[in-house]
């Protein structure tokens, strides 16, 4: 039809019965419109969409020569496509078709009818103005891809995905659980008809599995959809499963894992282990770890050291197996396990319910434990050598580490030490009451049985130079060096005097000590300082005879010291003075006499965070002291470099001292040369320095086999590690109040009064029920405590910690969204004691407990294992309640009918339900609630007002009294019960929204996916092809559920049988003309459909992406873009009409 | 071509006493338009002297069509779109706040108090939403009187 044609316009205004027009004038509409310019004729009509009313307007479109229709009736998003059909019969191009909402959008919101009139009026005008300028559109078409996504393998994904399989068609069902069965798979019995769930629906799953064209995606979720309608692209996350499809289903896995969580598929009333199958029949039947990423206490480790791991062991009394698995990454556990400062334990879980799990003082035991009680244990030999030698100069933990971690991996190595004794800083900074002299021997003699070789008494710059190791003179052709020399020069205070006779650092202090070198240590001792060096230095002082004051300058709050250490050194008589500093050493003939001291206030935070302490005027004050140990803090050794005028450091060093490093690879300024430790990071702890070893042993294996130094693997920790539950929302998330406290275990000590006689070491560690105790604190935040025991057993070796999430991009034509509901959380109404009373189960819970595989294993069993002799069931908990959820849940009439069955079935319980209206609805349900009643359950009509202890005089009533209002008697009752069951409300699953968003599907107000239209259209979405099916759409039972799933399944098969989509003309267009070429538009797109032809300079839209929103047009600074269906012209020539006077 | 300058000719000044606001809404079809159908299936009433005009997006929204619905006698205007996050067509929404955001200060400078514009979002299950704006909007019109361009 030629655009120029003359508009011809037909109205139609249609009475809808009385729906319209008791609101609506409808023959004074009809009136107004037919004097409105180029409307030829104006008819009314009580039903305009029927057979007669179409009639109407395809005669007049036949006859009169109307070109345009105007239909005023309902939303256009009901019979838009009813009328546009009619006026194609009748040859007219579907979209010269316009309606005016004059139902939805005028009758039915307004009650006066000269308002209402004069509004229709308005709306029929503005539509007449529109659609003489609409023209002629020709919608496109697109081939369907037969391919179809179900989200969700509940029994209504699995339904619709065998009816869609069946007609030939591939389909893939994404279910975030391990296994599909939903729900459904949790119920015992199903209502009327008492067939077993399982029995009916694992026949569902296993077909499903077997299907060639069912595709199964577990542990999957979808992350985002594109596309429309026929043609979308879908990416899923599938979770790593950490078991592959090598699994056999064997189950030997089970039995050694040590971790035990409540399990969510029992509803939390059991326990299962980290490695696991939901349920016996689960599918697929492979087993799957609960695992997402490392436990807290694992993550804050610098060596990642297993922590949870070994404590799950020991709770269960595998020590051995605890030793080996701590020995898998800590090559000096016995050292840790004494003076480790346990990052793990600050971020232990267990603190939030009372105190961290005593992680260091377990792995002390259980290395113990193996040192007594097996054999001494040999590392295994690497798989291959490698010719090249590395040097790794300092034996203290970084070093020690790194050359473990490099003879293992095949390396020739060796230690190069200053000093006579092996350790570094673990010989001579740790005084041995901490840890003993033949402890740190025995983890050292464990590293030489790798065959690394320790060269003592050789010292960096006196007897060998940097480039001796590289040049081949000194004993060698090192191919690379890793320098761990610490940081074993203590800082001088920088006060007057400060290098006076009797002034001694801390670390010079304790270096003296342990070596059994001359140092004397007066009768009156001051360290300064309030870290683990002074502390250390102090609690040595105090073996040495002398009275030892500690003068910190800040308070006890901001004291860096370990609250242990600082604890045992009270215990020893160190005194501690705080906001106190030295300001000058008072010297009698060179040697020390006293400190000239201020008292100190706290001031605003420096930049470290705590608050700057300020001297106080005029508090300037003697303290008389013959010894002074000055415990700042310490800085590498300088004196390798050599002589400074000649020989200038040959490496980048930083201003305090450390070498400059790449933060990544910890490689020096020479190439081949790696530091790490106390060299690198300052004064540091043991752990952190091992991380250091365990960095550079990985940067120098890569260096030498020619690999990239980046992308390393060895862990490090993140700056701000985070406690287990918050951050890891996993689903058996306990509330921390809820789990009852356990006092961590005290270290045994020696009494005070013999440790000041020696240095025998103070701490005794746990005994072995000590430990169990300790261990089994342990909350298994993290459930998979990466034991490794699963992975050792697996015949077929299908355990895989290291497997990863996989993103699998699908092409689908449609999609069925059947995502299920959740249950109402009972603990909302506090008065029926969810969560307070033992005996007050939810329904989920009731059916597990039902169920053969539950945790009773089928028995009605109160908490103390007795049988109840009375059950109160409740109905509409948290439904039909204004103050939760307004609708009526569907199901829990008829469930609570099953239970009381069930009840009186299995046990001799008398059955009360309480009930507000009795809701038997469906095919059966009527016969089976007068069978139930037969069946002698007793019915009691109101709300219950509360549950509450019953008031038991010799210990051997009821548990619980049931309070209410019996309303067809009007009394109050007091049911006495020893169990209730909640029957509670279905609710919106919590990430309903995020997945309404992804799948572009709207929700009702009670938050459930809305369908297009409540009667017609209700397994339709306002997105073409995405269909909804089951309980996401709101409650209701199997039968229904399953009807939904067969209904979408129709449509969509019907779909796929049609072949191909109409596509709504609605699309932008460029007038070239027009286009000045801005490329404002570009930008905008969301769908990229605008593209920039640069030869002419001006935007092209792809028809084939654009979908219609008009974005575009409506910024085109040029007007150059139109939106077909929507141009300005005709926005505009709507709001004239609708804004022109009527009446 | 437009038919519109025949009728804004024909625009008389209202009368005080018997003057009732005209209001226009632009919808967006997929939240807003379709949360306006249920206020009606729902039969939640609002104030008459609103009147909507569909269009795909609020994305669509030319701040021309705000301008001239006041010039063609329009009182106040709503645009309502889809909530943050949920727009079909993943940030028209967005888009239409900008545009507001910048038109609002030109209606400033056009002697058009900028309350007479108003955005919201309702999404296709906030029927009662829906009302509840039209209704509050009618009330703010009726209180800031019929708008007087200036010639």
């Amino acid at each position: 039809m030629p655009t120029t044609d003359e508009a011809r316009i037909g109205v139609y205004v249609c009475h809808c019965g009385f729906n319209i027009a008791a609101t609506v004038d409808v023959e004074a509409v009809r009136d107004v419109a037919a004097d409105q310019p180029g409307v030829v004729c104006a008819r009314d009509y009580e039903f305009m969409c029927s057979n007669a009313g179409q009639d109407l307007i395809k005669r007049d479109i036949e006859e009169n020569g109307v070109n345009r229709v105007v239909v005023a009736a309902c939303s256009p998003l009901m019979h838009e496509p009813t009328f546009r059909a009619a006026g194609e019969e009748a040859g007219l191009n579907p979209y010269l078709v316009h309606i005016a909402n004059i139902r939805e959008q005028c009758a039915w919101v307004h009650d006066d009818r000269i308002a209402g009139t004069a509004k229709a009026e308005s709306l029929v005008n503005g539509a007449v103005a529109r659609v003489a300028l609409h023209e002629p559109l020709e919608a496109a078409h697109a081939e369907v891809n037969p391919t179809t996504l179900v989200v969700g393998g509940g029994i209504a994904g699995i339904q619709a995905a065998l009816d869609i399989s069946d007609a030939g068609n591939e389909v893939y069902i994404v279910e975030r659980q391990s296994t599909i069965g939903g729900m459904m798979a949790r119920f015992d019995k199903t209502f009327p008809t008492l067939d077993c769930a399982a029995c009916i629906l694992t026949p569902k799953m296993v077909a499903a599995d077997r299907r060639d064209n069912i595709h199964l995606l577990t542990e999957s979720e979808v992350e985002s959809v594109d596309g429309f309608v026929g043609n979308f692209t879908v990416r899923v996350r599938e979770k790593a499963r950490f078991v592959t499809a090598d699994c056999t289903s064997c189950g030997e896995c089970v039995k050694v894992c040590p971790v035990s969580v409540p399990d969510p598929f029992n509803q939390y009333m059991s326990n299962r282990t980290a490695i696991h199958k939901a349920f016996p029949q689960a599918i697929p039947s492979d087993y799957t770890i609960d695992r997402q990423g490392s436990p807290p206490c694992m993550e804050a480790c610098p060596i990642h050291q297993n922590a949870a791991g070994y404590v799950s062991l020991i709770a269960e009394g595998r020590f051995a197996e605890a030793a080996n698995l701590i020995r898998r990454r800590n090559p000096l556990p016995f050292i840790c396990g004494r003076v480790c400062y346990a990052p793990c334990e600050e971020v232990c879980s267990r603190d939030e319910v009372d105190e961290p799990i005593a992680i260091r003082a377990l792995k002390r035991f259980a290395m113990d434990w193996q040192r007594e009680n097996e054999p001494e244990p040999v590392p295994a030999p690497p798989e291959h050598h490698y010719a090249e030698r590395v040097a790794v100069v300092g034996s203290g933990p970084a070093g020690l580490t790194c050359a473990f971690d490099l003879a293992t991996n095949g390396y020739n190595v060796t230690v190069f030490e200053k000093h006579e004794k092996l350790g570094g800083m673990l010989a001579v900074g740790l005084p041995s009451y901490r840890c003993p002299p033949d402890i740190v021997d025995y983890d050292i003699d464990y590293i030489r049985k790798l065959g690394v070789e320790m060269k003592t008494g050789t010292e960096l710059g006196r007897d060998f130079t940097l480039d001796d190791l590289t040049n081949g003179h000194s004993g060698g052709d090192y191919s690379a060096v890793f320098l761990a020399i610490g940081a074993h020069e203590g800082i001088p205070l920088g006060i007057p005097n400060d290098d006076a006779d009797g002034v001694i650092s801390g670390i010079d202090y304790l270096r003296n000590i342990n070596l059994g070198l001359p140092q004397e240590t007066g009768t009156r001792v001051a360290v300064v300082g309030g870290g683990n060096t002074a502390m250390d230095a102090a609690r040595a002082a105090r073996r040495e005879g002398a009275e030892v004051t500690v003068l910190y300058r800040r308070t006890k709050a901001e004291m860096p010291a370990e609250e242990d250490e600082f604890e045992d050194a009270v215990a020893e008589g160190v005194r501690f003075e705080y906001l106190v500093a030295p300001v000058e050493v008072l010297v009698t003939d060179g040697r020390v006499r006293a400190l000239d001291c201020v008292t100190m206030r706290l001031d605003e935070p420096d930049a470290s965070g705590r608050p700057r302490p300020v001297p106080v005027e005029g508090s300037n004050h003697e303290r008389e002291f013959d010894t002074v140990i000055l415990s700042i803090s310490q800085r590498p050794d300088r004196g390798w470099y050599g002589d400074a005028e000649h020989d200038v450091a040959p490496l980048g060093l930083s201003r305090w001292g450390t070498f400059e490093v790449d933060p990544a690879s910890l490689q020096t300024t020479m190439p081949g040369v790696f530091a790490g430790g106390d060299d690198v990071l300052g004064p540091a702890t043991v752990v952190e320095a091992m991380g250091q070893g365990r960095r550079g042993a990985e940067a120098i294996d890569r260096y030498l086999r020619g690999r990239p130094l980046e992308g390393f693997t060895s862990h490090m920790p993140p700056a701000d590690p985070k406690r287990g539950f918050e951050e890891r929302p996993y689903e058996q998330s306990p509330e921390y109040g809820a789990i009852p406290t356990a006092p961590r275990a005290a270290m045994p000590k020696r009494p005070v009064a013999d440790r000041l006689a020696d240095y025998v070491e103070v701490d005794l560690g746990f005994s072995e029920d000590d430990a169990r105790r300790e261990a089994q604190r342990c909350l298994h935040c993290g459930v998979c405590a990466e034991c490794r025991a699963c992975a050792e057993v697996c015949p077929p070796q299908a355990v895989r910690l290291d497997m990863e999430d996989t993103i699998t991009t699908l092409d689908v034509g449609q999609i069925l969204v059947s995502t299920g509901f959740k249950s109402f959380d009972s603990s909302r109404i506090t008065q029926y004691g969810y969560g307070r009373f033992d005996n007050v189960v939810t329904s989920l819970e009731f059916e597990r407990m039902l169920n053969a595989t539950g945790p009773t294993g089928g028995k009605v069993l109160c908490k103390n294992g007795e049988p109840p002799r009375a059950v109160g069931i409740v109905h509409c908990v948290g439904s039909r309640d204004e103050h939760y959820n307004r609708y009526c849940s569907r199901v829990c009439c008829m469930a609570a009918l099953k239970f009381a069955h069930l009840v009186i079935d299995r046990t001799d319980a008398e059955v009360y339900q309480f009930y507000i209206d009795m809701r038997a609805f469906g095919k059966g349900y009527e016969e089976f609630y007068t069978r139930v009643l037969e069946e002698g359950s007793t019915v009691i009509r109101g709300k219950v007002a509360e549950v509450v202890p019953a008031h038991r005089s010799n210990g051997d009533g009821p548990h619980l009294v049931v309070r209410c209002e019996d309303t067809l008697i009007g009394k109050y009752r007091e049911i006495p019960v020893d169990m209730v069951v909640l029957c509670n409300a279905l609710e919106p699953q919590v990430d309903a929204d995020e997945v309404g968003r992804v799948f572009s599907i709207s929700r009702s107000p009670d938050g459930f996916f809305l369908e297009r239209h409540p009667k017609l259209d209700p397994v339709g979405t306002t997105t073409d092809g995405v269909y909804i099916a089951g309980c996401s759409q709101g409650p209701k039972d199997i039968p229904d559920t399953v009807a939904q799933a067969q209904a979408s399944a129709a449509r969509i098969l019907s779909l796929i049988g049609q072949g191909e989509v109409t596509i709504d003309p609605v699309r932008a267009t460029v007038n070239e003309k027009l286009c000045g070429g801005c490329k404002t538009c570009l930008s905008l797109c969301p769908y990229t459909a605008i593209t920039f032809d640069d030869e002419g300079e001006v935007a092209v839209v792809n028809e084939a992406l654009c979908k219609g929103c008009g974005t575009c047009v409506a910024a085109c600074p040029a007007s150059a873009i139109t939106g077909a269906g929507f141009t300005d012209d005709q926005i505009l020539a709507e709001l004239a009409g609708l804004l022109a006077p009527v009446g | 071509m437009l038919t519109a300058t025949d009728h804004e000719t024909a625009i008389e000044t209202p009368h005080v006493e018997t003057w009732q606001p005209r209001i226009i809404a632009f919808l967006c079809n997929w939240c807003s338009y379709t949360g306006a159908d249920l206020a009606g299936i729902s039969r939640i009433q609002w104030d008459p002297s609103v009147s909507i005009v569909r269009v795909m997006c609020s994305g669509r929204m030319d701040p021309t069509f705000v301008v001239k619905a006041y010039r063609l006698g329009a009182d106040g205007v709503i645009i309502s779109g889809c909530h943050p996050g949920d727009c079909h067509y993943q940030e028209g929404n967005y888009k239409a706040l900008r545009r507001v955001h910048l038109l609002k200060r030109l209606l400033i400078g056009f002697g058009i108090d900028p309350e007479r514009l108003r955005l919201v979002w309702v999404s296709a299950s906030e029927g009662d939403q829906w009302a509840e704006t039209a209704n509050d909007m009618a009330r703010e019109i009726r209180d800031l009187g019929p708008l007087r361009l200036p010639t």
